[in-house]
């Protein structure tokens, strides 16, 4: 087990010293700020740019882009690049609100807003489609729509036979909203030429899709593009991919000859990047009188654009919560006049199992069992849908162990049987969380001196998750050396090919590549594959002054040639279902509620999470990954919803104010435990994914909390005060 | 087009200005337009060092710190008072340097985050209990969090666990390190010598 020790770049950011994309500065930067279209949908037919053009300091105003110079960067879930494939400005058709009708670039930042302020449109509207039922909303079968194996819907047994033979049945609808990310890093960066080669500073979860992207949309080779992110202030999903508005930027620097520095309003940033799609989950469980569960459906209605169908993974894990017999999960895409949604922390698995785990505490309380014996009465070593093994779950250790930390002994089962001496309604809760373990290529290029000091540049974002450090510690561990010997360099594709760093893959990914540079350095240097060695004696043996070895890494069961995948900046990762194992992360969660007497006013003033991630590779760093992750399911089950009126699209709540996210006085106490237990199958240093399984059942374990506390099942979030009334 | 004008308080320049019109109503950048660049001559201080700038009145001191003085520990998360990453100190007392006129500070002390060490790199107590309490993921609202700290234990607001947390409600943190963070100002206010314990 590792060590604790503190965040290797928390210096840099307690002192204001750690660089973000936005806070490269140079003497000839020139500044953007884009106008947007204030129809939902339908056509601009003239904008009106002299008004901008007159502005003292103003450069260029930028209204249309020759396909031809600017192409589409694709969709990143469909072989491309971009959040949407989309490019606003290269035609006349507004698929949402928000869109970017106009880029203006001038000395200062107030010429340039002054400017974008009096740009003026025409517009031909058309009607516009935002929710789920509306007219014009148009729903697909997903595996018709998108005939990819991942994609299918997953089917084992007959669930619809097994569920209507079932003793005790289930059957409920669960509706989430909308929801946006909003890092506090606002999106965008400097975009500038060196010569012939473009190099764009921005926060990013995915530089090599911002090189891949821009090469293609460009018509450039990628070797001449540089994407420096190595800090990113939050992306929790929204950063996963190329922005729309890179290209324009870049297209705009050439011909100014000047640096441009774009920092998206963030008012932009709930219409210009991805978002969480509302979705409708209907949820059937069939069961014996015990409990024990024989069969589950699971159909999922979830929200997509017009221009590109972005799929729902929802079963993937519903699937897998429990030893269920038969299962039929069915996904369906719904089209709506709305930028394309995207991945948001725990994407899928936060509504699905919100749905899901809602169910179960309403099977607990159908049959009167308990909701943590229940759970762990049907737990399962076996993937329901493959057969195989998981390579490690330790659920059942984690409800456990939690019960215990939380004193859920406690609990009386009745719903309002709880109080507190001031009146306030207790609620206890609890539900389980799981996440699919997956792994993507990696190279990791690792430099050792005679001074004692090694250097690594490996594929990885840092946004807060610690990456940096769990990698440092790999090192220090290994080598024997003191951290502060070690330089990591992630998140720039000067060093590795980049590959997205999301789906909790991130850390696993590159600890595997850096593990196997290890064994290639020792190789290299002459000394035992275990020993700790004193790596400035070793290099000095060799005669050189540094040595440098490369290595590259793959999940299991991949093909060698996929890192050519990762090279080209797409998406290349595998898992969970791997040759002959089948590898999820889990977590238990357990809540207390307290619903105020005369407000009614819900609070969490404490939560306990246990998870089973694998080896804990990062102590101090995994610990406030889970406690962020708590926060994050408060805010999504008590309150954040992007609000939309239906007759003009675009998102009404689109400011920090309005939109909001949980504050320091919503959040109480969070105790964190792990299992700790390392992974033998899915890496060599036996580490799964923990930042999004953190935040699934979340939701679901304040949802049942408020259950248990006023006799109430909310199946819609958030869960507002009126809902307790 | 609905006239809005916001982020333009106590700046005469705007306030004195007819012409104020949001073109892209909601979806717009809100920042108010005027209609020529008139240049106001500022000076104040920066952690102590003398500064003096040709200024449009339009520009934040977020903007002018960031972008002038090339002091960017101080961050921009929503340029509209509604998020406290730009939290500095003006004359002692902290505000939100996206909502100040540059202009607004002529003749005043500011300081910023990369004031709050000793020049000799010794971390501020503060900064050592944030990190020691890992108070911070991505680091991008962490300055923000630091300078509204100091601020919180200054006034006399670190009384009680939910007094801290209140008066640090005004600094959002999405990565959530809330818990931390009352740790780090919590730890801090109860060293000797701090205003906290002392009152
Ligand atoms: S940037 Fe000033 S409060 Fe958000
Ligand atoms: S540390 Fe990331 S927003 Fe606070």
């Amino acid at each position: 087990m590792s060590t604790p020790t503190r965040r290797v770049d928390a210096r840099e950011k307690v002192t204001g010293a750690a660089r973000y994309g936005a806070d490269r500065t140079s003497p000839d930067l020139a500044h953007a700020v884009f106008a947007v279209s204030t129809i939902g949908k339908g056509r601009v037919v003239n904008v009106d740019t002299a008004a901008a053009e007159a502005v003292p300091g103003v450069l260029t105003v930028l209204t249309r882009i020759d396909p031809a110079e600017l192409g589409s960067p694709g969709f990143v879930m469909g072989g491309g690049y971009g959040f949407q494939s989309l490019q606003p400005l290269t035609d006349d058709r507004i698929a949402y609100r928000g869109q970017p009708i106009a880029l203006v670039v001038a000395d200062t930042l107030v010429a340039a807003t002054e400017a974008a302020n009096l740009v003026r449109a025409e517009y031909e509207a058309e009607p516009v489609t935002s929710d789920l039922d509306a007219e014009g909303a148009e729903t697909l079968v997903q595996e018709e729509a998108i005939p990819l194996p991942f994609l299918a819907d997953i089917v084992v047994g007959d669930a619809d036979a097994a569920f209507a033979g079932s003793a005790v049945r289930i059957e409920e609808t669960y509706e989430l909203p909308r929801q946006h990310q909003v890092p506090m890093e606002l999106i965008g960066g400097v975009v500038e030429w060196r010569g012939d080669t473009l190099v764009v500073h921005e926060g990013t979860q995915n530089a090599g899709a911002l090189r891949g992207g821009l090469a293609k949309q460009l018509g450039m080779d990628p070797a001449k593009i540089e994407i420096i992110a190595p800090y990113t202030g939050g992306g929790f999903g929204q950063k996963n991919s190329l922005q729309p508005h890179v290209g324009p930027l870049a297209l705009a620097a050439r011909r100014l000859g000047r640096p441009i520095k774009f920092v998206m309003p963030r008012t932009q940033t709930f219409h210009q990047a991805s978002f969480r799609p509302a979705s409708r989950h209907l949820v059937r469980l069939g069961a014996d009188e015990t409990g024990r569960l024989l069969a589950a459906v699971h159909e999922v209605d979830q929200q997509t654009s017009r221009h590109d169908l972005f799929p729902s993974m929802s079963t993937e894990i519903t699937s897998r919560l429990y030893g269920i017999g038969h299962f039929r999960g069915r996904q369906r895409l719904v089209r709506t006049d709305v930028q394309t949604p995207g991945f948001m922390r725990a994407p899928f698995e936060h509504p699905a199992a919100f749905a899901f785990e809602s169910a179960v505490d309403e099977l607990a309380y159908a049959v009167g069992q308990d909701p943590v014996a229940l759970r762990l009465a049907n737990d399962t070593d076996v993937d329901p849908v493959t057969g195989q093994p998981f390579s490690s779950r330790y659920l059942a250790e984690c409800l456990r162990r939690g019960a215990d930390m939380f004193g859920w002994a406690g609990r009386t089962h009745e719903p309002r049987s709880m109080r507190a001496s001031d009146g306030s309604r207790i609620g206890w809760g609890v539900a389980s969380g799981v996440y699919p373990a997956s792994v993507a290529p990696a190279v990791a290029r690792l430099t050792a001196t005679s001074e004692g000091k090694v250097t690594v540049g490996v594929d990885g974002h840092e946004m807060g998750q610690g990456i940096r450090t769990a990698i440092t510690l790999l090192i220090s561990e290994d080598l024997s050396v003191g951290v502060d010997d070690v330089t990591v360099d992630v998140g720039d594709t000067r060093v590795a090919p980049q590959h997205l760093t999301a789906g909790s893959w991130g850390t696993a990914t590159a600890l595997q590549a850096v593990h196997a540079a290890l064994r290639e350095l020792r190789k290299h240097l002459n000394v035992a594959d275990s020993d700790p060695v004193d790596v400035g004696a070793a290099v000095a043996a060799t005669g050189q002054t540094s040595v440098e070895v490369e290595a590259t890494t793959i999940a299991p069961g991949q093909p060698p040639e996929i890192i050519e995948r990762s090279r080209a900046g797409l998406v290349a990762f595998a898992g969970p279902v791997y040759p002959g194992f089948t590898a999820f992360s889990f977590i238990a969660h357990f809540v207390e509620v307290r619903i105020e007497p005369t407000t009614r006013r819900i609070r969490v003033p404490r939560v306990v999470s246990v998870a089973d991630c694998g080896r804990v590779a990062s102590p101090v760093t995994a610990a406030s990954q889970v406690r962020g992750a708590v926060v994050w399911g408060i805010g999504a089950s008590l309150r954040e919803r992007s609000e939309v009126d239906p007759r003009f699209g675009g998102f009404a709540n689109a400011t920090m104010e309005e939109y909001p996210i949980p504050v320091n006085a919503d959040i109480g106490e969070i105790e964190v435990g792990f299992v700790d237990k390392p992974d033998p199958m899915l890496n060599p240093v036996g580490v799964k994914g923990l930042g999004e399984v953190a935040m699934v059942g979340v939701a679901a374990a304040i949802g049942n909390a408020v259950f248990h506390a006023t006799g109430r099942r909310l199946r819609r979030l958030p869960i507002r005060i009126e809902d307790v009334l | 087009m609905t006239a809005i004008v916001r982020g333009s308080g106590g700046n005469p320049a705007n306030a004195a200005d007819e012409d104020v019109c949001l073109a892209l109503g909601s979806m717009g950048s809100s920042e108010s337009t005027i209609s020529s660049a008139v240049r106001t001559e500022t000076t104040f201080t920066v952690n102590g060092r003398s500064v003096r700038v040709e200024l449009d009145p339009r520009e934040s001191l977020l903007d002018v710190l960031r972008e002038r003085l090339g002091l960017t520990g101080t961050k921009k998360g929503c340029d509209h008072g509604q998020c406290g990453a730009c939290t500095v100190h003006l004359d002692g007392r902290r505000i939100v340097s996206c909502l100040t006129p540059a202009v607004q500070v002529n003749g005043q002390a500011v300081t910023t985050i990369e004031g709050v060490a000793d020049p000799d790199g010794t971390l501020h107590p503060l900064q050592e209990a944030f990190i020691d309490n890992d108070a911070l993921q991505c680091g991008y609202c962490t300055p923000g969090q630091v300078m509204s700290g100091l601020a919180c234990i200054a006034e006399g607001h670190a009384g009680s666990d939910d007094e801290i947390r209140e008066y640090l409600s005004g600094n959002l943190c999405r990565c959530g390190a809330y818990a931390g963070i009352l740790a780090a100002v919590r730890e801090t206010a109860r060293r000797p010598n701090s205003p906290s314990s002392e009152g």
